[in-house]
């Protein structure tokens, strides 16, 4: 094993930046199906048609 | 050689290089060829074009493309698997990006000329082929980056799988738009941006994947010495792990999760329109298939996470007990029964959480039973019950369906039928995890020990 005393760790912000490489279209993408997601909620038909007494 | 820097001696990784670059690497291949799931996006502008002749395609042929890709991804996983786990994570990984990359322009070619053959060769067999690798190519790396949480950084990569369509769908749907509205051929310029893209993408995990050391493990990590009753001391070669009965249980197990899943998936938008009849407008039906996608991402990386603590097979338990009977309710949940919208959309988003927890925590599964040794090229066998589950799914709901209707029966009827097959099903994988044990000694790879990770006890 390397001595951990010269052995150079990888930067942080170059972890960081990987990262971020893949979430930012993952949360582009996951962001636009929420928005649809929400259509289930506020996008219904009117009561009238809606409304049937369960058997 | 130019391309010497994609060997397995090239990419292993420097002392200090950190894990969690691993990741990341995984992450950019999982969810570029997640996209296959958000194909669907091109079937309608598909449908409209027109050839030279004025001829155009029918939906059913339109289809074959996705079932192309699908069945590809399924055989170039277990042909290619052995080979991998030789070349390494680095070759596979730019295959795969070669492939699905110039699958989107050969299919950009079809559309171009109206040649539906050119975009199942391109999409459907090169890009599938490359679906395949790419599925595989991170999994045995990953393990062997995190022995001590193997299901968190499997189902870190398969969680993109599912996140993928996610990226993909709208991706699609706005470039077709900006081409159509700058007056030039929306499909073929849409495939080839999206080819291009999805293969720069893939080049940052080519470039950032690295292997372990032989000789590394985590700071700090010390091997346990407790053996639990099903995590392998030892490994089993891939010409030996199919002969056993653990790698056919865990086929079974796969494809009855998948297979139940599809019964979801497949027919999620008529089915909640069908249930609720008047309730549920299209464009909420919709919504309900964004909520789906959601939890199907989630629950690969959540479940596959958890498994690290309640052990695989408590895990596929949970999904084979838990799912067998939210199955069953489902149906009542409908109109004429309970007639509860919020709670249909719980039970179905619980359950298609299963469905892709049982995709992320394979792949352990795998490890547990057979160390970590072919594990690549093993799962690559694995995924042929994704393949399978692929048509037999699909043939069940729509052969149901079509019955129904033919007949004329209320459609909504249907829906419970299909729904309680599932749960049957779930019920044979219920008996497959049951029977799962140990492997025998005599299939272990001869003086190939392992250690073993600190996992919970099965």
């Amino acid at each position: 094993m390397a001595d951990p005393n010269t052995t150079k760790t990888s930067s942080p912000i170059l972890i960081a930046a990987a990262w971020a490489i893949v979430i930012i279209p993952t949360a582009w993408g996951l962001n636009y199906t929420m928005q649809n997601a929400l259509k289930l909620f506020t996008s219904t038909a009117t009561p009238a048609t809606a409304q049937q007494s369960p058997k | 050689m130019g391309l010497a820097f994609l060997d397995r001696d090239r990419s292993i990784a420097p002392s200090g290089y950190s894990r969690w670059l691993v990741p990341p690497a995984a992450l950019a291949i999982h969810l570029s060829i997640g996209q296959v799931y958000a194909f669907s996006v091109f079937k309608n502008p598909l449908l409209a074009l027109h050839g030279a002749d004025g001829s155009a395609w029918n939906l059913k042929e339109i289809g074959y493309i996705f079932s192309i890709a699908i069945a590809f991804l399924g055989i170039s996983a277990a042909l290619f698997g052995a080979w991998l786990e030789r070349a390494g994570p680095r070759r596979a990984m730019f295959y795969a990006a070669i492939c699905f990359g110039a699958g989107f322009f050969i299919a950009s070619l079809g559309a171009s000329t109206h040649s539906l053959a050119l975009i199942y060769l391109g999409y459907g067999v090169i890009g599938g082929i490359g679906l395949g690798l790419g599925y595989i190519s991170p999994v045995s790396t990953l393990i062997k980056w995190f022995p001590d949480r193997p299901g968190l950084a499997t189902g870190l990569a398969i969680m993109g799988f599912g996140g993928g369509a996610m990226i993909g769908g709208p991706l699609a749907s706005n470039l077709m738009a900006h081409f159509k509205n700058a007056g030039q051929p929306s499909i073929p310029y849409t495939m080839m941006t999206m080819g291009a893209l999805y293969f720069i993408f893939m080049m940052f995990g080519v470039f950032t994947i690295r292997v372990p050391q032989p000789d590394w493990k985590p700071a700090g990590w010390v091997p346990s010495t407790k053996h639990a009753a099903l995590i392998s001391t030892h490994n089993v070669a891939v010409t030996e792990a199919w002969k056993t009965p653990q790698f056919w249980l865990l086929w079974v197990m796969l494809f009855v999760n998948v297979t139940a899943g599809i019964g979801i998936l497949e027919q999620a938008a008529p089915m909640i329109q069908d249930l609720f009849k008047g309730k549920i407008t299209p464009v909420a039906a919709v919504g309900f298939v964004g909520i789906l996608s959601i939890f199907n991402m989630a629950g690969r990386f959540l479940w596959a996470s958890v498994s690290d603590f309640i052990g695989r097979k408590g895990t596929y338990f949970t999904f084979f007990v838990l799912g067998a009977i939210l199955y069953f309710f489902l149906p009542f949940a409908r109109q004429d029964k309970i007639n509860s919208v919020p709670l249909f959309v719980a039970i179905a988003a619980l359950v298609i959480s299963m469905y892709g927890g049982g995709f992320a925590t394979i792949p352990a599964y795998l490890k547990d039973l057979f160390g970590g040794f072919n594990v690549s090229a093993i799962h690559g066998r694995l995924l042929t019950a994704w393949s399978a589950a692929g048509i037999i799914g699909p043939l069940i709901v729509n052969g149901i369906l079509d019955h129904y209707v033919e007949n004329k029966m209320p459609k909504e009827d249907a829906y419970p039928l299909i729904l309680h097959i599932m749960c049957g099903l779930l019920v044979i994988g219920f008996i497959a995890n049951l029977l799962v044990r140990a492997v025998d000694e005599k299939y272990w790879l001869k003086d190939q020990n392992v250690v073993v990770p600190a996992g919970a006890a099965h």
